[in-house]
């Protein structure tokens, strides 16, 4: 009636490795950070250690340690209550158990180097030091727990199932609170398949999670359900099986004979403050780049030198080529130093892959199905925050694979295939972009399917849609509507979210591609680019501000007499070698007014997914190569790239040329 | 082996999968009155827990899934509908 729950999967040796490299920095530092502490130190010492045990905490939950997760969640809380201020940081105990809690970290650390396991003895020192910390935490003139799991009075949620128990096992019992997302039948849960797996269930509930809807409408693969349990099983356990869903859930535990004797320790959902962001770099990389700061010092000693003679009052030709050879020598410096710096930032995917074979093995028992997984490519490097941007939307298109590609075993074997489905995931490089791809061999979309799905959401006339040629038509998989809207029969067809996981590779650069062939299974690439790189844009002018295209997708600029730009509502047209191009002003494109028409239109001919535009602008301002930084949030503003720093330290916006040709095609 | 009409009766057989839910869904709103049938079924995907607590179908048999017959049949056989 219960599985067993999966036996850990030993960890990669490399990946422990790295832990261990990691975690002997962090203690280190903490160690510091605490003993300062204690000496009085300000808020910035207690913030970083909390920061370290938070990251500690955060690796370990890569692996299979429950001793260590539960000791570093505890000394977390106690320093999260410290820098809430409901905890003076210097209270007595605080850093003496801090530091105690991080002496058995690094004892067990040097374990895990030594052994690949937690010692012996060590789920029993973790369960007391959490208990201290519990102590520390409980409210003045609460009795102290006793014992390793301390509990409280049942949360609301919980009242009702724990008087309806009709006996009550001694104890401490774990309440547990579950929301699925109401999406969450397409990412492959199962939220009563891990309700399965806690072998000490004492009651259970289901309630609709909002009110039903009319049964006319019922969707039947929206999940609207409330779970509510009781069990013996410990916290940190049931924790661990609801570990993939820890956004979704409420744990408290409760004591059950106990009149109520201190406070309900509730678990937070799972968003803690932002991790310390610390690089681990290679000493040669370093070296190169100290050696670069020293050529660029030198460089400007030698522009210092040069416009000092042009102040002197020297030939001022001789000045000039002296600066122009500066200009030229400080540019490839720069942008030799800038590829080194990026350089700094790469990692390999390894990092991000080998977190999968276990979420994937943990999906797959859910679903009953069989699946290997495979990696390629894992050494091939990447930007460290494209890296973690790619976590989510690969575990998602994962799940995806497992739950809607990959048959059921006696379904592959009727079809001749083996019963075990496989999944390749991979990584190589393509100049400066790096293609990672997912590919199963599984049932494969189905183009009819999608084409109805498609037509049933109003995505397209049937018209249009049967026009499609087969990629096109899979490609609607991607339209916001498709996944979302289209929940009943979605899951048979694939494609679940396949627009959020779209618009998360667009924030990190990235584009997304699907191929699929009918039974013999289907292929996600995502293209992402490896490094952050210096764009060459052209300057342009509307009004006093200045924007940015990407130099790319500029193919001429041309002067035209307003004349030769014919009206033509709702757009305006204009003939450039031989052909009839669009043409719209910038400034109606951004919304800005527009300033008096000059009697020659300067226009930027922008070429962009095969189609031409021509955007008029007030003045072109010349050149810039800079960095250009996304910027967080601009959903509202579609057609902005990003920004990047002008020469005068002013921030100039980037504009998309893609968005900006398509709205052009679309006005013409 | 999942969801299929049998006379009056609907019987849910070996493993329902999420997919089932719509099978599921569809026969019970054609036929208000049928009963399901489930001492068949191995394992229910919560999908088709989630169409019996909805639709709230008179239940035949006793679950052949034993975590089901334990603790979803009190649930889904209570008085008021929630």
């Amino acid at each position: 009636m219960t599985e067993a729950p999966p036996d850990p999967l030993p960890p990669a040796a490399d990946l422990v490795a790295e832990f261990v490299a990691e975690a002997r920095d962090l203690i280190e530092a903490a160690s510091e950070d605490l003993l300062a502490l204690d000496d009085g130190a300000g808020p910035g010492a207690l913030n970083r250690v909390f920061r370290a045990f938070h990251t500690l905490k955060g690796s370990v939950a890569l692996f299979d340690w429950p001793a260590m997760l539960v000791l570093l969640h505890a000394a977390e809380d106690g320093l999260s209550a410290a820098r809430a201020g409901t905890l003076a940081a210097g209270a007595s105990g605080l850093v003496d158990l801090s530091l105690a809690a991080l002496d058995a970290t690094a004892r067990w650390t040097e374990a895990i180097a030594a052994t690949g396991t937690l010692p012996t003895g060590a789920e029993a020192e973790s369960a007391r030091l959490v208990a201290r910390y519990r102590d520390l935490l409980a409210p003045a003139g609460g009795a102290a727990p006793a014992g390793p799991d301390p509990a409280g009075p049942a949360p609301d949620w919980a009242e009702g199932l724990l008087a309806g128990l009709a006996e009550r096992p001694g104890g401490v019992l774990t309440a547990l609170r579950y929301v699925p997302r109401p999406d969450c039948f397409f990412s492959g849960d199962d939220p009563l398949g891990l309700v399965r797996r806690l072998p000490g269930l004492v009651a259970l509930r289901l309630d609709p999670a909002a009110p039903w809807p009319p049964v006319a409408t019922l969707d039947v693969f929206a999940c609207n359900l409330a779970v509510t349990l009781l069990t013996t099983d410990p916290r940190a356990e049931v924790e661990a099986v609801f570990r993939l869903v820890r956004d979704q859930v409420s744990v408290a535990s409760l004591a059950v004979q106990a009149e109520g004797t201190q406070d309900v320790e509730e678990a937070e959902p799972a968003s803690g403050p932002e991790a310390p962001r610390s690089l681990r770099v290679d000493a040669a990389r370093i070296d190169a780049l100290v050696a670069l700061a020293d050529d660029l010092a030198a460089a400007r000693a030698a522009l210092g030198e040069a416009v000092a003679r042009a102040a002197s009052g020297d030939d001022p030709a001789a000045c000039l080529a002296a600066l122009r050879a500066s200009d030229e020598r400080i540019g490839r410096l720069s942008a030799e130093l800038h590829r080194e710096a990026v350089a700094l930032r790469l990692q390999p995917l390894a990092r991000v892959f080998r977190r999968f074979p276990r979420a994937l093995r943990d999906v797959a028992r859910q679903l009953g199905k069989e699946v290997t997984l495979t990696l390629a490519g894992e050494a091939t490097e990447i930007d460290r925050d494209v890296a973690e941007g790619l976590f989510e939307p690969l575990l998602h298109l994962l799940r995806n694979a497992v739950d809607h590609g990959i048959e059921p075993p006696a379904l592959r074997v009727a079809s001749g295939k083996p019963a075990a489905g496989r999944i390749v995931l991979s990584a190589e490089s393509r100049g400066e972009r790096i293609v990672v791809a997912i590919a199963d061999d599984g049932r494969g979309l189905d183009p009819a399917f999608i084409r109805r799905r498609a037509a049933e959401r109003g995505l397209g006339t049937p018209a249009a849609l049967a026009a499609l040629d087969e990629a096109g038509t899979i490609d609607l998989i991607f339209a916001p509507g498709f996944s979302t809207a289209a929940a009943v029969g979605a899951v048979s067809g694939r494609g679940v979210g396949m627009d959020a996981v779209r618009a998360a590779l667009a924030r990190l650069g990235g584009t997304c591609t699907v191929e699929s062939r009918t039974g013999q299974g289907t292929t996600v690439r995502l293209a992402l680019p490896r490094a952050q790189s210096l764009a060459r844009l052209l300057l342009v002018g509307i009004g006093p501000e200045l924007y940015g295209l990407p130099m790319a997708a500029v193919a001429e600029l041309a002067r035209v007499p307003r004349g030769r730009i014919r009206d033509l509502a709702p757009g305006a047209a204009t003939v450039l070698r031989g052909r009839t191009v669009p043409v719209l002003h910038l400034a109606d494109l951004l919304d800005l007014p527009r300033g008096a028409s000059p009697p020659e239109a300067r226009l930027a001919v922008l070429q962009a997914g095969g189609e031409t535009v021509a955007v008029e602008v007030d003045r072109f301002a010349g050149r810039l190569d800079g960095l250009v930084r996304p910027l967080p949030g601009l959903a509202a503003a579609p057609g902005l790239a990003g920004t990047v720093l002008a020469g005068d330290g002013r921030v100039v916006l980037v504009l998309d040329a893609e968005t900006l040709v398509g709205d052009g095609e679309e006005r013409a | 082996m999942s969801v299929r009409r049998d006379g009056d009766l609907i019987r849910l057989e070996g493993a329902c999968p999420v997919e089932e839910a719509e099978t599921l869904a569809a026969l019970l709103l054609a036929r208000p009155k049928a009963a399901v049938e489930w001492s068949g079924c191995t394992v229910l995907h919560t999908a088709v827990v989630q169409v019996l607590l909805r639709l709230r179908p008179r239940l035949q048999g006793s679950c052949g899934d034993p975590f089901a017959a334990r603790w979803l049949a009190p649930v889904l056989a209570a008085e008021d509908p929630p």
